[in-house]
């Protein structure tokens, strides 16, 4: 190959792929503004000091002194590179009925209500949030052990109300649901590693690697089947191309009837009937964003054992 | 023969853009004179004696030290007279466009394919061609049905008419055109096809001038059942669409007379383009009066790679980047 012809490849290859090498490059730019920016956010400086350096009470008792310290050393590793205060809260109380509503002051006696106020208020009056002491950015989970009310609540709030969806807020609640009952420091453990790994997740879109795997390599191969395919010449005659006028002469023409055969079919009639259900369920999302009673925003859901 | 300008002395060729005879030297129009050589030798330039490299049928062709064009007269005379010609309407450059343009999305296509040098290699050649005529009397008799279905109480009728079906007609063909030469394909020849017959014009030598030519090689007997085929395949299909409405139509008897039948020789204008690549040939060719183009690039391997793999790259890359850009936002 003479180094005109691999001077003009070059510049044929440039030419037809600039338009791919320009968005890579604006992606790359971008990815760098970005990565600048999350770098930033990771280094992100506590503001909010009036929270207590506490984030682990276990009022249920349901972990050893060993546990509740090696979950206060976790969350403090997360809370530094998400910026994000994680607090658990286990307990073990009546939260349900008009006993409960009388001694504990609760506003409601429905079990749900009252874990979300549960959750909203201790996050709330502690003033916790890793920017700010009001609607700050953190979540805390509340863990009732009282038999027979068995069950968690996940208040998000500030940047993870924004970030949480409904099913990731699910997502959280089951991780804890899978191992609360047989070792709660494991269930509460993934409660704070699937928290920080969704606030480290792409929000709601993702592009999972399977499909950046295999996208691309679909498209280059139609691509290149596409582009391998050559439609060849057609023949453009017709029947008159040739034919002097364009068209020929008639000279006769007969359409002439000879006979004509009717055939009969009786038409069965009948009919048929079919049957169906239809099967619904229920199910309970995670719960929508609310209102505190301090006046504060929280997401979150509850999940009843 | 050659056709020099009386103003300079140059070669005048035929210009299909100017629709006359031209001197690219001194932009002389209808400047030609012609000079013929007779009793020369038909491998020896009559404008600077080189040898000149004529095979068999060449009736036209150009020096390859002086660049002149000359028509051998014994090749188009006499037995060899075409009756009629289609002049070149497009020049070289407008066929140059016109393969840039066809060929402009075959990705693959090598570098090369479309460069300016390797296109400049295309060359106007007159192609013998022989054109039939036949006046012909087509008759079809067979039988039609027409069905018709309707529905009354709880009972379905289906009522079928038949017909006796009878057509006659006279088509006259003209001008079915079969290539003379045995070096042109003849799939090609007939796919280069239609020509438009309005610009057909008497023959003239000064109309081969500036390009190469060949007398025919084969005789219209040889060839005429060629024109024969196309002609029963279009009568058929003339006859078949005089008939219509009927649900189905019987094979029935089909009759094509030709009452008449002639074959005139004629020359028609095509632009060739052969192009060389891994050691093999890839001919094109463009008519040289409609721009019809027939032939098939060939397939740059190397291209095929670099290019797919580039894209499945650059793809990659920016699925990376946005998921990477997605997950810091």
């Amino acid at each position: 190959m003479s180094n005109e012809i691999r001077k003009e490849a070059r510049k044929q290859y440039f030419h037809y792929f600039r338009i791919w090498f320009i968005m890579i490059a604006v992606l790359l730019v971008a990815a760098a503004v970005a990565g600048v920016m999350h770098g930033m956010r990771q280094n992100v400086p506590r503001t909010n000091f009036s929270a207590p350096a506490e984030r682990v009470y276990d009022y249920a008792d349901v972990l050893t002194d060993e546990e509740e310290n090696m979950l206060r050393q976790r969350i403090a590793e997360l809370e530094g590179e998400l910026a994000i205060d994680i607090v658990l809260v286990t307990f073990n109380q009546s939260v349900e009925g008009e006993e409960a509503m009388r001694q504990y002051g609760y506003r409601s006696t429905d079990w749900e209500q009252n874990m979300m106020d549960y959750a909203d208020d201790f996050w709330d009056e502690n003033k916790y949030g890793y920017n700010k002491g009001f609607n700050g950015d953190g979540c805390i989970l509340v863990h009732n052990w009282y038999e027979g009310q068995n069950g968690e609540h996940l208040s998000p709030s500030g940047r993870v109300e924004e970030r949480f969806s409904v099913d990731d807020i699910d997502a959280v609640i089951y991780a804890v649901d899978e191992y609360y009952d047989t070792d709660p420091y494991r269930a509460y453990l993934a409660y704070v590693n699937k928290t920080a790994s969704l606030m480290s997740e792409t929000g709601n879109v993702q592009l999972p690697f399977m499909v950046i795997l295999v996208l691309p390599l679909v498209v280059a191969l139609v691509y290149a089947l596409v582009n391998l395919h050559q439609k060849p010449a057609q023949d453009t005659t017709t029947a008159n191309t040739y034919v002097e006028g364009g068209k020929p002469v008639m000279k006769a023409q007969a359409d002439d009837f000879i006979r004509k055969s009717v055939i009969t079919r009786r038409i069965e009639s009948g009919s048929s009937g079919s049957g169906g259900s239809s099967r619904g369920g229920s199910h309970s999302g995670g719960g929508g964003h609310h209102i505190s009673r301090s006046g504060a925003s929280h997401g979150g859901g509850s999940h009843r054992h | 023969m050659i056709f020099v300008c009386k103003n300079c002395g140059g070669n005048v060729v035929y210009s299909p853009e100017r629709h006359s005879m031209f001197c690219p030297y001194c932009d002389s129009v209808e400047s030609d004179e012609r000079r013929d050589h007779p009793g020369g030798e038909l491998s020896v330039c009559p404008n600077c004696g080189g040898e000149i490299p004529v095979e068999e049928h060449t009736s036209a062709t150009q020096c390859p030290y002086c660049d002149n064009y000359m028509i051998f007269n014994e090749r188009v005379e006499g037995q060899y007279t075409p009756k009629k010609i289609i002049p070149f309407q497009m020049g070289k450059e407008t066929c140059k466009n016109s393969l840039r343009e066809r060929f402009k999305k075959c990705t693959f296509a090598p570098v090369d394919f479309l460069s300016e040098a390797r296109l400049d290699r295309i060359q106007g050649y007159y192609v013998p061609y022989w054109f039939y005529s036949y006046d012909t009397s087509c008759r079809y008799d067979g039988e039609g049905t027409k069905v018709r279905s309707w529905t009354s109480g709880n009972i379905q009728y289906t009522e079928t008419s038949y017909y006796r079906i009878h057509r006659d007609l006279d088509i006259d063909f003209r001008n079915i055109p079969v290539d003379a030469s045995v070096q042109m394909p003849d799939e090609v020849m007939d796919l280069i096809a239609p020509f438009q017959y309005g610009q057909m014009v008497d023959f003239k030598p000064e109309y081969m001038s500036g390009f190469y030519g060949e007398k025919y090689n084969m005789t219209s007997d040889l060839v005429e059942s060629r024109a024969r085929d196309h002609m029963d395949a279009d009568a058929e299909k003339l006859l078949k669409g005089s008939i219509s409405g009927y649900a189905t139509v019987s094979p029935g008897q089909r009759n094509i007379q030709v009452k008449n039948s002639a074959a005139e020789y004629g020359l028609i204008p095509l632009w060739k383009y052969d192009y060389q690549y891994d050691g093999q040939k890839y001919p094109f060719y463009v008519n040289g009066q409609t721009g019809k183009i027939v032939g098939m690039p060939p397939i740059s391997k190397k291209k095929v790679w670099g290019y797919t793999g580039t894209l499945w790259g650059c793809l990659t890359v920016i699925m990376v980047l946005c998921r990477l850009i997605m997950g810091w936002l």
